[in-house]
């Protein structure tokens, strides 16, 4: 046990941070998601894209978004809002929409990790 | 090295592979059986070929796993049947008619024989 | 010295140098840190260069291969733990790979992925039945070799070659946050584990017995894991820079394996993207094949079960039964659910805690006369093999606190 309790620690450390820290990683997911998404989209309407890649890239980042907004310990707060904007976002979304909602959580993000 | 020559076992024995007379590979050297008794001269007797034989080098737990993965057989091979014991340790004879294929030439039966090039 | 085999092995190791982690790691770690863990790669390139030539070697020296041997060398239990150890690491890996074929499936044709992961599945374990060693190796190398649009599209885009191989320098970028250090530490760790996958030197080594290689084979030996796996790892870069170019100033950090792809896309368009999927779909396919495979080799070697692909499936039953068995269990992990990505991080952390524990033996047996007589390790290879397991004993000893600590590099 005396062994282990340095690991232990860490682990209760990795795990155990406030809220808004402990959602930072999922903010940071869905941020990039929806960059992913607008990047996506603004290449389709260049006809850069094929559908077929198209609807499925929409598919497994919306999957991941939901997965995100899901995982965060505090759902209702701002940038809980902000995902939950994106998730209503069409999948043909215009790029610059969904750039607004990612810079948000852009914004989120940096406040965060510098607090 | 012949099979008469002093050997250190654990080094230059145990866990080599056997080749047989017709070259084919017949699994590794798993354990050593000696004959003799306390105070009287030990003297190699056979090889032991399987995973029967790693029954007394590993602890029970991972014996039990190792069974359950590869079985428990065990073959022996007299000493009279091995010829040199180098790099590898070759045999007098094929090693079908010390049983050393059974195994496989068992599990072989489950193995359709067509469609590879 | 046939030249044109030599350039089949070589084109062959190039081909199936990325996998589906260091897709992943490469793109994050370019979107998140510029060109600044260019040198990680290096550094890991230089280490699965040092060790392959050594499994080579070995091989060859001994005629026999790396399994073999390190259960002669280190004895039953050790060699056990070894076993153990990197079949659990190659079995996550496989999963991962063949969860990751099934993605790529999904984005060029919109097959369903489940489905297409079992699929899959059977249509490797078909091309490992019907294909004798050589073809299985070069079918999927060569193939791989389509990833080559990476190199194209970052030529295309005009990067900063500058900063590139300035990235090539070892340093740590100005200005980071504790955070961000950690962060930055976590991908070095994560980067080696890819890199450094255990089952590219088992797959190595034992293929080197596969096709025969014999003393007149070292120079090609050598030649193959420095130039091969050198070129390969510019491939890996290549994908890190394009990340730092076209995905760092747009905020992405590609959480999706398909979003890499963009890169091909964005200078090229349509056709860019559907080579970029294809040679991912080869690659990826690819290291399905090897791990399953350098497990299979583990597995009969340690147990002195005739093995190889050199023979026909019926002529090694328990080898052949081994890897199927091993297929089997990648697909049921995927099938379970496990989100690819998760698989790629476990992969990544399993691989860095078993690498120290896979590269000792090799070193030692390298370095033994008894075995390599006149091929033993020389100075160099001696100093390179030493500095390298000192690397990765203290990369494993950090990985599993820095994953903690920085959520599995999400911060």
């Amino acid at each position: 046990m005396r062994k282990s309790l340095p690991l232990l620690l860490l682990f209760a450390v990795g795990c155990s941070s406030s809220g808004a820290d402990a959602d930072l990683q999922y903010i940071k997911q869905a941020r990039s998601l929806g960059a992913e998404w607008a990047l996506v989209n603004e290449h389709s309407n260049r006809g850069h894209v094929p559908r077929i890649y198209v609807h499925s890239m929409h598919r497994w980042l919306r999957q991941n978004l939901q997965t995100a907004a899901k995982s965060l310990t505090r759902p209702d707060s701002r940038y809980g809002e902000e995902i939950r904007a994106l998730l209503a976002q069409p999948d043909d979304a215009a790029p610059n929409e969904l750039r607004a909602h990612v810079a948000m959580l852009k914004q989120i993000e940096d406040s965060l990790e510098s607090a | 090295m012949t099979p008469d020559s002093p050997i250190k076992l654990v080094s230059e024995l145990l866990d080599l592979p056997l080749l047989d007379s017709e070259g084919k590979y017949c699994g590794i050297v798993d354990d050593v059986e000696f004959s003799g008794d306390a105070g009287k001269i030990l003297e190699l007797k056979a090889l032991l070929v399987g995973p029967g034989a790693y029954e007394r080098r590993l602890p029970g737990w991972a014996f039990w796993l190792v069974r359950k993965i590869a079985g428990d057989r065990l073959t022996r091979v007299p000493m009279d049947r091995v010829r040199t014991i180098g790099a590898v340790v070759k045999l007098e004879c094929a090693g079908r008619d010390l049983g050393l294929h059974r195994d496989e030439t068992r599990v072989g039966k489950w193995i359709p024989r067509k469609g590879a090039l | 010295m046939n030249p044109l085999e030599l350039t089949l092995g070589i084109m062959t190791a190039v081909g199936g140098f990325v996998d589906i982690s260091e897709l992943v790691f490469a793109a994050k770690a370019g979107s998140t840190f510029g060109y600044a863990l260019i040198w990680v790669f290096a550094v890991g390139t230089i280490g699965i260069v040092v060790f392959s030539e050594m499994s080579g070697r070995v091989a060859i020296a001994a005629k026999q291969p790396v399994f073999n041997l390190m259960r002669h060398r280190l004895g039953i239990k050790l060699g056990l733990l070894t076993l153990v150890a990197s079949v659990i690491s190659n079995l996550i890996t496989c999963a991962a790979e063949v969860g990751g074929v099934a993605l790529i499936l999904n984005y060029l044709t919109g097959a369903p992925y489940l489905p297409m992961a079992a699929a899959m599945t059977v249509v490797m374990i078909v091309s490992i039945w019907v294909l004798p060693f050589e073809w299985i190796e070069r079918v999927y190398g060569l193939l791989g070799l389509v990833m080559l649009v990476f190199a194209a599209a970052l030529v295309a885009i005009h990067p900063p070659w500058d900063k590139i191989a300035g990235g090539f320098v070892p340093h740590i970028p100005a200005g980071l946050s504790t955070k961000e250090l950690l962060t930055f530490a976590y991908f070095s760790v994560a980067i080696l584990s890819a890199v450094m996958f255990p089952y590219e030197v088992y797959f190595y080594s034992s293929g080197g017995i596969e096709e025969g290689w014999a003393p007149k084979d070292m120079l090609k030996n050598r030649i193959t894991s420095i130039v091969g796996m050198g070129l390969g790892s510019l491939l890996a870069i290549a994908i890190l820079a394009n990340s730092a170019q076209l995905f760092g100033p747009v905020n992405v950090d590609p959480e999706i394996p398909g979003t890499a792809a963009m890169q091909a896309a964005i200078p090229f368009g349509k056709w860019g993207l559907i080579l970029a999927l294809l040679g991912m779909f080869f690659a990826v396919s690819g290291a399905a094949v090897e791990t399953c495979m350098a497990n299979a080799y583990s597995i009969a070697q340690f147990f002195g079960w005739m093995w190889g692909r050199h023979k026909k499936p019926w002529e090694a039953p328990r080898f052949t039964l081994t890897w199927i068995v091993l297929f089997a269990l990648a697909l049921l992990i995927v099938l379970s659910g496990v989100d690819v990505m998760t698989l790629v991080e476990f992969a990544i952390l399993f691989s860095i805690l078993v690498l120290p524990l896979t590269y000792l033996p090799l070193l030692l047996l390298a370095g033994d006369k008894k075995y390599m007589r006149e091929h033993v390790n020389g100075p160099l290879a001696k100093a390179l093999g030493w500095l390298y397991f000192a690397i990765i004993t203290a990369a494993a000893l950090a990985a599993l606190p820095l994953y903690f600590l920085t959520s599995g590099g999400n911060g």
